[in-house]
């Protein structure tokens, strides 16, 4: 055992002192054509790579590696794993908004505030810009997407059914009984324990406040009315058997789209490439409406998704790194080829308008597709996020996925429960002060 | 070098060859010598991060105020907190308890089918020996993250063909992934890829028993089943021994087929099995502290069970080794 | 279950002496030149042969259906998309998948077989030398077994962060060199493979010991050692975590990374199934081929010494 030991101390000894000399560390200056500032930017959003590609021709001193990572939480998972080690970290990183806080409470973001992001706070909806503010002076991250919440529903079945378009959640369980009634194999949708930002967002809707910042301490509002109505609803629906159990991105939900038996699905702006790619030959089936509301007299809305561009505490070209951000997500060739090259729906509202004129192609039915998305997204409450909303997703997942199972009202309301002691005594446990 | 082969039978033509005592002492180093290289190896990436792991299993994080900024998070000393908490969380004790059912219906049901599939295969009146063998061998080479995606097809009700014929025949089948079934469900992704493997194990043991001993048996009268249960299966034992071993070892380590799973249904939570905890806490918990002290946990309990095991197979095996 | 199992014990101690009917007879007599077909027996390998294939063939129906298809036609209903498949699959992202291929190919040839030599080198020390601390060696050894890759990955990965590897082809090839599991198997290869005195012959000869191992010892072992090669080549190959966290930039992933990465893009991307599919069939091939050219050398003595005692 002693000899491993002393072998092992002397092999990783050897080790870090042979990449001491190999490589100096880069000085951060401004590059040249003939000596460019190499950036690495681990990104997910397809086809990233090509609009990057445009950056790249347009500026030889600063040249983007995008590295494509598989969705957003292996790349915060690799990040954080980087931050911790001390090395491996990109330059730049695609980061969804609730892991923000998660990402500069482990210290993985560095503040782009006098790197000259602050100037273009006016580009972004206030909302927006708060959340990668966390609503102070620092900057960490610069808008990319949003993803505001849409229903979308197959015209034909509606129309055959004669069913009108819910415009309240009242309305929305009305509708999702009718069209279960109608055909026992068909849901208008299904409540999915596996998506906790879809959860996430229709909480958002119904104006909850799962963190909140109050002076030096945090306040963790989970299981508090505005998400026990949503949980209660959910559940009750569930129990009753017209609204399906099972999760999204499945297989099986996927044959559903195909074969007709989800009539609906509460998704996000960026739904018609999700129903392009699972369900192709349903296209100029769908339509898209504005997410039912609580109070038709007070719209309102959630975001799932979205995601903002990121530098990294590893990052020695700060600077490159934010002037590449900044024109990646406010520069109108830049927003015309995200796009169209990688589908979102880009968070500068200024820019995004010219862009999004035409109805996707999946939607080629329904010419005002931006002018409903628009809406949508003009109506998003604010929402803050905390520092651990890893372990509130994945008390989400775990809690809610029984309550699914159990097809109760009750277990919807005990599994909120659940979800909110656990992220509290995380935050206690961890040393959080947490009122 | 000298040449061995054209020599003439060796005896000890030197023996006073004045390096003698020299030969001996680098001789004595050999051993070292071959060794080192696997010994630096599993220094570096196996012993260095154990013990790497024990040392992250007495820290924990703690974080001040509203932890946000640098320099508000801080590694200290925790003592066996980590332990005790890991201990504690009712969520380890279940999965542990999921895993031993499922290690109670998984290795019986892989060694009994490896066993009697061998047993075929050495039986000389089988046909088509050269097929099944290669088939059922062949999902040895497909990895579980491959293997647990076409099964979650093969299991979903809506994509499976399984329930197509189940409602020709006008059956309602609950579905293979719901909460009473899925313990089966991933018992059988992991038979499906390990029965192979430990077919082979026992067929190579099989094997190499000289067939003098079944002629022998067979001109006493004894029939193929006899020669099978009282010949060839002890003499075999030690091969089922090890293929126990491994195949426990393996069970506890469940990690891939529930993972690969999970998002398909809701009877499968982040906490399942013991690893998957320990990822969960790790990974998207971000808590590698109490990860680790799952993680010794969980290697210290491998080692125990293994502990009997081992010693049986070391006399057995190499009992005969100079 | 004709033949084989109709005869229990009981019976046979009843009736000692041969039977008479005719079609045992029969049996006994063709015994010596051909063996009669056990029809039990046999369909019950055949059962087994199709159980494990099964999948197998959903795998190769699937991958010849559009996406589309793949969620609402027969689950084993074929149709004729496989080459378009292929053709999507192979321009995603430029070909992206060929070189997940050759990584692939990279990660778990060069490092099975250097592992395999690691394997060789320290099986026939352990098996064929004794020296101080051998007993301690081996156990320490083998404990390596009972560790699992999920709870090596992360401390390999701070260490390999350390040396600034993290993120490159050294990071998923130098942890899988060394296996535990093959230096076991090469010990218990060595001890049974290779008789003493033929070593001790070559020492008198004057011979090297590297000499006696490059040629003398590890081709009696060879047989032994194939088995471990594609032992370790599949382990390498199934290898999920270690170059799941290792590896930042997609062009360094191995075939099951990348192919899970098309299966999880996030809520806001749809799973690209039939890529996923086509690219899983694709990528059994090759093994498949590698399993049927060198299946002889698949004998994983586990226990060879005590059965060779």
């Amino acid at each position: 055992m002693r000899r491993t030991l002393r072998l092992g101390a002397l092999a990783t000894a050897a080790a870090a002192a042979l990449i001491m000399t190999g490589c100096a560390p880069d000085a951060g200056q401004a590059g040249t054509a003939d000596d460019p500032v190499e950036l690495t930017y681990w990104a997910w959003a397809p086809n990233l790579d090509k609009v990057v590609d445009i950056w790249n021709e347009e500026h030889p001193e600063i040249q983007v590696t995008v590295n494509k990572q598989d969705g957003g939480d292996p790349a915060i998972t690799k990040l954080l794993t980087a931050i911790k080690a001390g090395s491996g970290a990109p330059d730049l990183i695609q980061a969804e908004y609730q892991k923000i806080p998660t990402l500069v409470a482990s210290d993985a973001l560095a503040d782009l505030a006098d790197a000259g992001a602050s100037d273009i706070a006016s580009e972004f909806p206030d909302g927006v810009w708060d959340s990668v503010t966390l609503g102070g002076d620092a900057v960490y991250a610069i808008p990319q997407d949003t993803g505001p919440m849409m229903f979308y529903y197959r015209d034909d079945v509606f129309q055959q059914l004669g069913l009108s378009v819910p415009t309240t959640w009242d309305e929305y369980a009305e509708v999702a009984r009718a069209v279960h009634t109608a055909d026992p194999s068909k849901f208008l949708g299904t409540f999915s324990a596996n998506d906790a930002g879809w959860f996430a967002g229709l909480a958002q809707q119904a104006n909850s406040e799962w963190w909140s910042i109050d002076g030096d301490a945090w306040g963790v509002g989970i299981d508090e009315e505005p998400t026990q109505k949503v949980a209660d609803y959910w559940g009750g629906l569930v129990e009753e058997g017209v609204i399906d159990n099972k999760p999204m991105y499945t297989p099986e939900w996927n044959a559903g789209l195909n074969d007709g038996t989800q009539v609906g699905w509460l998704g996000a702006v960026w739904g018609p490439g999700v129903l392009s790619g699972n369900a192709a030959d349903t296209a100029g089936l769908w339509k898209a409406a504005a997410l039912p509301d609580w109070d038709a007299s007070q719209p309102s809305n959630g975001n799932w998704g979205g995601s903002s561009t990121a530098v990294t505490t590893q990052s020695k070209n700060v600077e490159a790194a934010v002037e590449f951000a900044t024109w990646l997500n406010t520069d109108p060739e830049a927003i015309a080829a995200l796009v169209t090259e990688t589908g979102i729906y880009p968070a500068s509202t200024a820019a995004a308008a010219g862009a999004l004129t035409e109805a996707p192609e999946f939607f080629s039915n329904q010419p005002d597709f931006y002018d409903v998305a628009a809406g949508a997204a003009a109506s998003v409450a604010p929402f803050q996020y905390g520092p651990n909303v890893n372990v509130a997703f994945s008390a989400y997942n775990d809690e809610f996925a029984k309550a699914a199972e159990a097809k109760s009202r009750q277990a919807f309301l005990d599994a909120l429960t659940a979800m909110q002691t656990i992220t509290v005594d995380d935050m206690t446990s961890s040393g959080f002060t947490v009122k | 070098m000298t040449a061995t082969v054209e020599s003439a039978p060796v005896t000890t033509r030197h023996p006073e060859r004045p390096s003698r005592r020299r030969t001996q002492a680098r001789r004595a180093l050999v051993p070292y010598a071959m060794l080192a290289p696997g010994i630096v190896l599993f220094a570096v990436f196996m012993a260095a991060p154990i013990f790497y792991t024990l040392y992250l299993s007495f820290q924990k994080e703690m974080v001040e105020g509203l932890g946000l900024g640098s320099g508000s998070r801080s590694q200290v000393f925790a003592g066996f907190e980590n332990y005790v908490s890991a201990l504690g969380n009712p969520e380890f004790g279940a999965s542990v308890g999921r895993v031993l059912v499922y290690g109670l219906i998984l290795v019986p049901a892989m060694l009994g089918l490896a066993l009697l599939f061998a047993l075929l295969l050495d039986a000389k009146r089988t046909r088509t020996r050269a097929f099944s063998r290669t088939s059922i061998f062949l999902p040895y080479a497909v990895p579980a993250v491959i293997s647990s995606l076409l099964w979650g097809f093969l299991y979903l009700p809506a994509v499976s063909p399984f329930y197509w014929v189940f409602e020709q025949f006008g059956w309602d089948v609950p579905s293979l992934l719901s909460s009473g079934l899925v313990t089966f469900a991933i018992a059988n992704i992991g038979l499906w890829g390990g029965v192979g493997f430990n077919m082979i194990v026992m067929y190579t043991a099989l094997k190499a028993v000289p067939s003098e001993i079944y002629e022998a048996a067979t001109i006493d009268g004894a029939s193929e089943l006899q020669i099978a249960l009282r010949i060839k299966v002890p003499i075999i034992a030690p091969a089922l021994v090890m293929t126990a071993l491994f195949s426990m070892i393996a069970t506890l380590q469940v990690f891939a087929e529930p993972t690969t799973l999970r998002p398909l249904t809701n009877s499968l939570s982040t906490s399942w099995s013991p690893l998957m905890l320990v990822y969960r806490d790790a990974f998207t918990r971000d808590d590698v502290y109490s990860a680790a002290a799952t993680s010794i946990i969980i290697a210290l309990a491998t080692f125990a069970i293994s502990f009997i095991f081992l010693r049986v197979v070391q006399r057995r095996a190499f009992g005969q080794e100079d | 279950m004709t033949t084989v199992f109709n005869s229990s014990p009981a019976e046979r101690v009843a009736s000692p002496l041969p039977r008479v009917d005719e079609p045992r007879r029969a049996d006994a007599a063709s015994r010596r030149v051909r063996h009669p077909i056990s029809v039990g027996s046999t369909a019950v390998l055949l059962l087994g042969a199709v159980y494990c294939l099964l999948p197998v063939l959903w795998v190769l129906i699937a991958a010849t259906k559009s996406g589309a298809e793949l969620f609402s036609t027969f689950t084993f209903a074929p149709s004729t998309h496989l080459f378009d498949n292929i053709v999507e699959l192979a321009q995603y992202r430029d070909g992206l998948y060929w070189r997940w291929m050759v990584n692939t190919a990279l990660y778990a040839g060069v490092g099975a077989i250097l592992s395999t030599y690691v394997s060789a080198l320290s099986g026939y020390a352990l098996a064929k030398f004794s020296f101080p601390g051998k007993g301690t060696v081996f156990k320490v050894l083998l404990m390596g077994v009972l560790v699992p890759g999920v709870i090596l990955a992360i401390p390999q990965y701070f260490l390999l962060a350390q040396m600034g590897l993290t993120n490159t082809y050294w990071s998923v090839l130098l942890p899988q060199i060394i296996s535990p599991y093959g230096i076991y198997l090469a010990r218990i290869y060595a001890a049974a493979a290779v008789p003493t005195d033929v070593i001790e012959s070559a020492r008198t000869e004057g011979a090297r010991e590297l000499y006696i191992l490059h040629r003398i010892a590890m081709p009696m072992m060879m047989p032994g050692l194939v088995t471990i090669f594609l032992f370790q080549f599949v382990a390498v190959w199934n290898n999920f975590m270690l170059p799941y966290i290792m590896l930042g930039d997609d062009r360094l992933f191995p075939i099951t990374v990348g192919l899970s990465g098309l299966l999880n893009q996030g809520a806001s991307q749809p799973s690209m199934y039939t890529l996923v599919i086509t690219g899983a069939l694709l990528s059994i091939v090759p093994l498949i081929a590698l399993f049927l050219v060198l299946q002889r050398y698949w004998r994983v003595d586990l226990a060879a010494g005590a059965v060779k005692a």
